[in-house]
């Protein structure tokens, strides 16, 4: 647990000591920011967040893959795996410690956009209801996002190859879980639609907290982390 | 304290590793040599825990390397090839992250990390970015890492390769005083850097182990296997009693020839050959001088270089020929 953690605080440090961090956090925080202050903070607008929450879903979308894409890629890539996993920790650990390492990240990135709830508060009185579901359906995505990312940077040294891996499977799940369920129509699409993480998310956004939707984005984060630590550990016997 | 039994290693096809059985006390110092591909990083990568034999067990203390990988991993400090570490810590960060990663404590840690930044000359350079560091240096932080929890056996991959000739001594210089009572693994292609810096040499060629013994016992198994001869120079103010000299020497019983010349200076030059298979006529030589009280200025082995390299070339180059040959050691 003390080398997840150890390793999940390097991991961390490690995306303000490359320019990484610093750029993903730029730009999101531009984008979200223009979004909010044209759409949501203007006269005769409703005091929700609404807009907020459905832009960074879309742009985790973008931003999660660049997050997670250097996680194992770059390890494996530099060879530092090597001194890591000749160290006396689990496999288990490492992997832990790097994701739990980006959700740091990912919290850190979306701490400032505090300042536009505080805006909307100092303009409008919202009810913080929706507002607090709306940031835990955001971190349950970005979980969710990160874990499938962490896996495709289980899986190669090439940082691009992990990002697009990891984009090309969300775009994929997004078109089958809304066009493709249109396409086959009853009674599979309830199953399809079952899977799409943007309708769960809309969920949240609405100020609905379901167990089901926790228990979806959870569990399906788990699962890829859990793979995420098969493939590491497959390299020892190979 | 590392014992190998009957390890086998293959990729696919490929077998890197074909039936290697070593066995390493504590304390030794062991260079592992052979030319790239020959099962040297295979085998050490087993030793380490980060790849299981394909047949065959791999013991550290008494522990297995795959079922009690984590205690195995505890024991050993292990510099890999490349020795990669991360460009943009500061060696302080750097070696404080692995001290956390072996559960060194805070306070212990801080102990740790003073020693082998001492130790491993890092003073000037703590905290700078790794990024910014000489390869020599960064070699250096590769040690120290790797010594931070004062393992009881170091494992140091090919650790000069891609070093200038300065970063090179001193790297073997650093080596060999950080084996201190350590038991001590250094792979390498290079015979000088084995040959200086270890006190047994493990030959490999083709995944197997070629030969094994220490540089003495290499060379004389070298001697014996191409009849080689010991050859000796001696130089002696002999004067006039260069005859005398001369029947002496060559009445020794392990003598084979002498060839004695005065030289411009007054000295006496003797070369002396060994009958073939004698393993060291110095001795002999030296009592006969000291009988005789005749002052010596250099009395020494010529070629013994020469021939535990024609030894290694021999036997990579007649694994080549043979790589299905039986175990040579």
């Amino acid at each position: 647990m003390k080398a997840a953690v150890a390793i999940a605080h390097r991991e961390w440090c490690s995306y303000f000591r490359t320019p990484i961090g610093w750029v993903v956090i730029a730009l999101y925080l531009l984008l979200s920011g223009a979004w909010v202050s044209l759409e949501t903070i203007r006269p005769g607008e409703p005091a929700t967040m609404r807009v907020f929450f459905a832009v960074s879903q879309w742009l985790l979308l973008a931003v999660a893959p660049a997050i997670s894409m250097r996680l194992l890629s770059e390890e494996l890539r530099a060879g530092t795996i090597e001194p890591l996993m000749a160290s006396p920790l689990s496999d288990w650990a490492i992997v832990a410690g790097k994701y739990l390492g980006a959700v740091l990240f990912l919290l850190t990135m979306l701490a400032p956009t505090l300042v536009y709830v505080a805006v909307l508060e100092s303009v409008a009185d919202p009810d913080p209801g929706p507002i607090l579901a709306g940031y835990l359906g955001l971190l349950l995505v970005g979980l969710l996002y990160l874990a499938v990312g962490l896996l495709f940077s289980s899986l190669t040294q090439n940082q691009v190859v992990a990002y697009l891996g990891a984009l090309f499977l969300f775009l994929l799940l997004w078109f089958v879980t809304s066009q493709g369920a249109r396409l086959v129509g009853p009674p599979l699409d309830a199953r399809l639609y079952a899977m799409s993480i943007q309708l769960r998310i809309a969920d949240f956004a609405k100020g609905v907290i379901e167990a089901g939707n926790i228990a979806f984005f959870l569990s399906a984060s788990a699962w890829f982390v859990v793979i995420s630590v098969v493939v590491v550990e497959s390299r020892r016997w190979r | 304290m590392i014992r190998l039994q009957e390890v086998f290693k293959s990729f696919g096809k490929v077998h890197a590793v074909r039936g290697v059985t070593l066995d390493i006390p504590a304390g030794q110092i062991v260079g592992i040599l052979g030319p790239n591909g020959a099962g040297k990083s295979t085998t050490i990568r087993m030793i380490a825990g980060l790849l299981p034999p394909s047949a065959g067990t791999v013991n550290v203390d008494g522990l297995d390397t795959i079922d009690q990988s984590r205690p195995v991993r505890r024991r050993l400090g292990y510099l890999p090839e490349s020795n990669p570490l991360y460009p943009e810590m500061s060696v302080e960060q750097y070696l404080r992250f692995r001290a956390r990663l072996f559960g060194i404590s805070r306070r212990a840690g801080r102990t740790a990390l003073a020693r082998v930044i001492e130790r491993c000359g890092l003073e000037n350079v703590r905290r700078r970015r790794i990024g910014e560091l000489s390869k020599g240096y960064r070699q250096r932080v590769g040690l120290a890492a790797a010594l931070l929890h004062d393992p009881a056996a170091l494992i140091l991959d090919e650790p000069t390769s891609g070093l200038d000739p300065s970063q090179i001594a001193e790297t073997r210089r650093l080596i060999r005083e950080l084996a201190g009572r350590r038991t001590m693994l250094l792979v390498s292609h290079i015979l000088p850097e084995v040959e200086k810096t270890c006190d047994r040499i493990i030959i490999f060629a083709h995944g197997q182990v070629q030969a094994d013994g220490t540089r003495e016992e290499l060379i004389r198994k070298a001697g014996r296997g191409r009849q080689e001869v010991q050859r000796c120079v001696l130089e002696a103010r002999a004067g006039d009693r260069i005859n005398d000299l001369q029947r002496l020497l060559s009445a020794l019983p392990g003598v084979g020839s002498c060839d004695l010349a005065t030289q411009a200076d007054g000295w006496v030059r003797a070369r002396i050959a060994g009958k073939p298979g004698v393993p060291d006529l110095r001795e002999e030589i030296g009592s006969i001088c000291a009988r005789e009280k005749l002052v010596i200025r250099e009395l020494s082995v010529v070629g013994d270089a020469e021939s535990l390299e024609s030894l290694y070339i021999r036997l990579v180059e007649g694994a080549d020929a043979a790589p299905h040959g039986e175990n040579g050691a």
